[in-house]
């Protein structure tokens, strides 16, 4: 890999990331959204790192031939330890290892690239839900002074899903009372369930996609919408019907569902 | 910056990593029927991938692949870009005599200096392997300097910060990778102390001066130090991806169930992986199936051993040092790691 070819993949690699950050607002997707106070300074690191190499070959290039063009005298004073030393490594039969050249596995940094460009690939849906389906995935814990108490008048209280299942956990091992028959809604995505049914899901971001857990919640009820759309789902939370207090399973009984377009940030 | 630390007339198989050159006989093909015979091969998995893969993946699937392959990369690569920055800067500004004033003159004693310099100095692990190099060049004790190699990587801020990140709500994953780690660098030096032989190691040349300027010098190092941390960094996003989608929850909970054979299997993906340290934690974090413990030990593990350290203490130190040091880091940082992931987590 010449020096040329890094210098570009260093400012690609940036650009890409200032792109997702700045530009398209995709990084939500991938990151967390505080995320972008790293991504944009680390994009802009890379564009200027390799921009500063693509100025200094160019002041060479230009000393080369100015030094070509005298003839002599310049041996002393032009540096040429770059350029040379890479050329007289192509063979492969030199001696150590000289720093211009890059190593082949860089050649890789070209794939994250591609990915954002050609397949812009979007935010976890209910592929990844219904992975996760095995593992359930433990219920957040309340906040330190505890949840507050509901309003029980007026229209349905917008709660994110994770307050939901905490409440609704708290509620099987507690208080049932203290949740019933409260109106709530709730936004995420459509995830058909393994013999009838959906649920209405969010995933849980601790970091970046690659750890993100699901949080679905079961809707009982509404006619299913299409698998990965959108809704905001109206209802009451469902009480388990066994005896078991603690199911580890969290239910709504839907009064209506609405289609809405993807949030902002579609992860929690 | 490495220009600095560089012995002459070594081949180092840091250029051409996985495999280094000399374990392959070396290809004399004209570049033309290289690239036929590539173009072959290319044509040969399109055909089969077509064949016998397109119809059992699912699209869903390989949309949550390039997802989750792309928010590995972009997540660890700050931290890859200032890790690379701040251990250039090391390179390029800290005087090579900075070393041998801090270190103790008796290798018993300056083994957990060692380790220490390596926790408060942010170095890449590719860098730390030359810059041990020419620790020992200028006539610091082996012993220390692999010290250094081992804690620089693994236990330094830089990477602390990554890892807390990656594991928010659970500084015990932090406070547990810091003590593993250095546990593993300052146990495995004095082994070194004890039990080394002087003709298992090749100490490198003293350097020679290059007429580099200093910000030339951390200009350079940077860039090489991307080029070389953000392909493996790719390698192991791709993998980690395909863990997470491709492989059937129920196998992780069978491996996952059995004792020991979790920490054992991320020890050895760490191995295969050979993600910069100033990534995992990313990568480390998105395996929720393992336990704490198994992730940890893929913590600790990774920045000490890994393909492309095998390969560069191999060529930097001789063969017949990698096959006795590789060995004792590893057992070493598994027995750690689940010893204090034990306590710890």
């Amino acid at each position: 890999m010449t020096r040329s070819a890094q210098n570009l993949l260093l400012m690609t690699v940036g650009a890409a990331v200032l792109w997702i950050t700045l530009g398209s607002g995709e990084y939500v997707n991938y990151v967390k959204p505080g995320f972008r106070y790293l991504l944009a300074p680390a994009g802009a690191a890379l564009i200027a790192l390799g921009a500063a190499g693509l100025r200094r070959e160019w002041r060479e290039n230009t000393a080369h031939e100015d030094a070509a063009r005298e003839g002599a005298g310049h041996d002393g004073t032009v540096r040429h330890d770059e350029a040379r030393g890479a050329a007289a490594h192509d063979g492969g039969h030199g001696h150590g290892h000289d720093h211009s050249r890059g190593p082949r596995v860089a050649w890789l940094l070209c794939l994250p690239v591609l990915a954002i460009f050609v397949v812009a690939p979007p935010a976890l849906g209910s592929f990844t839900a219904s992975r996760g389906a095995g593992r359930a995935a433990p219920p957040p814990a309340p906040p330190a002074q505890g949840f507050g108490p509901l309003p029980r008048t007026g229209g349905p209280i917008a709660m994110t899903m994770g307050e939901f299942i905490g409440r609704s956990y708290e509620a099987q091992t507690g208080d049932p009372a203290s949740f019933t028959g409260v109106p709530v809604r709730l936004t995420g995505f459509v995830t058909p369930r393994e013999g009838g049914g959906w649920q209405v899901t969010r995933l849980k971001m601790a970091c970046c996609a690659g750890d993100a857990i699901p949080f679905p919640v079961i809707v009982r009820g509404l006619p299913r919408p299409p698998a990965d759309s959108w809704v905001q789902v109206d209802g009451t939370w469902l009480p388990p019907t066994s005896g078991k207090a603690e199911t580890g399973v969290h239910e709504l009984r839907g009064s209506s569902v609405r289609r809405v377009a993807k949030p902002k940030n579609p992860y929690e | 910056m490495m220009a600095m630390t560089e012995p002459a007339g070594l081949r180092t198989a840091d250029d051409d990593l996985l495999p280094p050159a000399d374990w392959a006989p070396r290809r004399t093909l004209a570049p033309g029927t290289r690239a036929a015979w590539i173009f072959a091969l290319l044509a040969l998995v399109l055909v089969s991938g077509r064949a016998w893969a397109a119809p059992l993946i699912d699209a869903r699937a390989l949309d949550a692949w390039t997802t989750v392959f792309v928010a590995i990369c972009v997540q660890a690569l700050p931290f890859l870009v200032f890790g690379v920055a701040l251990s250039a800067a090391i390179t390029a500004f800290v005087p090579p005599t900075f070393w041998r004033r801090a270190l103790p003159a008796r290798p018993a004693a300056a083994v957990p200096v060692a380790g220490a310099l390596g926790a408060v100095l942010p170095g890449c692990e590719c860098a730390s392997v030359p810059v041990a190099g020419g620790l020992m060049a200028r006539g610091v004790a082996p012993a220390a300097a692999l010290t250094f190699l081992l804690a620089a990587p693994a236990v330094n801020p830089v990477v602390l910060v990554a890892t807390a990140v990656a594991f928010p709500g659970a500084p015990e994953m932090v406070a547990g990778r810091f003590a593993a780690s250095l546990l593993v660098a300052v146990l495995a030096g004095w082994a070194w102390a004890l039990f080394g032989k002087g003709e298992w190691l090749r100490v490198p040349s003293p350097p020679h001066g290059a007429g580099e300027g200093r910000w030339e010098a951390f200009r350079q190092a940077m860039r090489h130090d991307i080029m070389h941390a953000g392909g493996f960094l790719v390698v192991g996003g791709a993998a980690a991806a395909t863990i997470n989608v491709a492989v059937p929850a129920a196998w992780v909970d069978g491996v996952a169930g059995v004792p020991w054979v979790p920490v054992l299997v991320l020890a050895l993906l760490a191995v295969l992986m050979s993600i910069c340290s100033e990534a995992d934690a990313f990568v480390a974090a998105s395996l929720t199936q393992f336990s704490p413990t198994a992730r940890l030990a893929f913590l600790v593990v990774g920045p000490m051993v890994d393909l492309k350290l095998i390969a560069l203490q191999t060529g930097f130190f001789g063969r017949r040092f990698a096959i006795r040091f590789v060995p004792l880091t590893l057992v070493l940082a598994v027995m750690a790691s689940s010893l204090v992931g034990g306590v710890l987590l």
